[in-house]
């Protein structure tokens, strides 16, 4: 039902421009690096990716800026939901703590909002919204796969 | 089909990168002349998904991920010999084969060109991240009947869009095959954009469709 929801308002979500895309091409290198840096700057980093995972972070937030031009260029619901599943599955089952995710996407919305034209930042802050609103989702998803891969009694 | 208890022994070598127990045992496959397209499919890409889903569930490190992917490329070496037999069965076709841009997982591109060999192409693997240039460089020199381009990893599309576009631009008569993890949830839909250019779900599906 939960992913079934998921798949439904991730449908709903509509294809940026080709302009948008390429405006946040040419500044998501940068974009990532500045959110890397605030980041960086969080007394409460290690809480929220564990011990010895800021390395971890970084190279998420890099990739996390090419999927989304990836999911911006030619847009799939299915992918994104399947991708930013085994992302939680992933990071959480190495030490990433739940909050990671909304803390790491707000400084994203800020991020695009300052660096991005008001038009681009209009196309793409809904894809951003979607994944804030429904971190629940995703980590009551990921709890349920991580029960399921525990040995039966 | 490989004895589950023989898979179950070859992912346990494998996760404790025990590479001659390995070897012994793709040996022993090859031996008793088992089908190539089985043994990349059911022995060496299975047991590499669970290596990842392992990853994914952090019950191995990246370094033991790392380390079962080397051995298994090692492994692709000792299917040498049925290749050079199948040299003699030559079609007088050939085929290259290329990993997108920044694409470095290059195993499933590696065994795609094996199976060209396997059924009478000469194929060029040109490996990991190939640059756009440079491929079409290659392309235009070598004229083959056949570019095949192989993509992992999702973030990578538009790279191996901005590739498939190159190439599909520049030499409008050659056939295209497109293949790889990143299509497992999606993407399939951009191809029908471009003219004779195919998804190919598969290792058994490509040797199916090369050997009409």
């Amino acid at each position: 039902m939960m992913k079934q929801k998921l798949m439904k308002t991730a449908s709903a979500l509509n294809q940026p421009t080709e302009a948008m895309t390429q405006e946040f091409s040419k500044k998501r290198d940068q974009l990532a690096a500045m959110g890397n840096e605030q980041m960086a700057q969080r007394p409460d980093l290690e809480k929220m990716v564990g011990g010895k995972n800021q390395q971890m972070a970084e190279d998420n937030n890099r990739n996390f800026a090419r999927f989304m031009e990836s999911i911006f260029s030619e847009y799939n619901p299915e992918v994104l939901v399947e991708t930013v599943m085994w992302v939680f599955r992933s990071y959480r089952s190495h030490g990433f703590h739940t909050t990671y995710w909304a803390a790491n996407l707000n400084i994203w919305v800020d991020l695009l909002k300052q660096e991005l034209s008001q038009e681009t930042f209009d196309g793409l802050y809904p894809f951003y919204n979607w994944l804030i609103v429904n971190i629940p989702i995703f980590v009551k998803l990921t709890d349920e796969d991580f029960a399921a891969q525990e040995p039966h009694a | 089909m490989i004895d589950e208890n023989l898979y179950k022994d070859y992912l346990d070598f494998l996760l404790k990168g025990q590479r001659m127990a390995c070897s012994q045992i793709v040996q022993q496959l090859l031996d008793r002349d088992i089908d190539i397209t089985s043994l990349y499919t059911d022995l060496f890409q299975d047991s590499l998904y669970e290596v990842g889903r392992l990853w994914e569930y952090n019950k191995i490190s990246v370094a033991r991920e790392h380390l079962a992917t080397a051995i298994t490329e090692g492994m692709l070496n000792l299917i040498y010999p049925r290749l050079f037999e199948a040299s003699s069965n030559n079609k007088n076709k050939n085929a290259v084969i290329s990993c997108s841009a920044n694409e470095y997982h290059q195993i499933g591109g590696k065994m795609a060109a094996d199976i060209f060999e396997l059924n009478g192409w000469d194929a060029h693997f040109l490996g990991a991240n190939t640059p756009i240039y440079h491929l079409l460089e290659h392309v235009q020199e070598t004229k083959p009947d056949l570019v095949g381009l192989s993509v992992s990893v999702y973030f990578n599309m538009p790279l191996f869009k901005t590739q498939l576009e190159a190439v599909r631009s520049d030499f409008s008569q050659v056939d295209i095959f497109v293949g790889g993890q990143a299509f497992n949830w999606g993407g399939i839909n951009m191809l029908k954009d471009y003219a004779a250019t195919h998804y190919i779900p598969s290792l058994g599906i490509l040797e199916t469709e090369i050997s009409k």
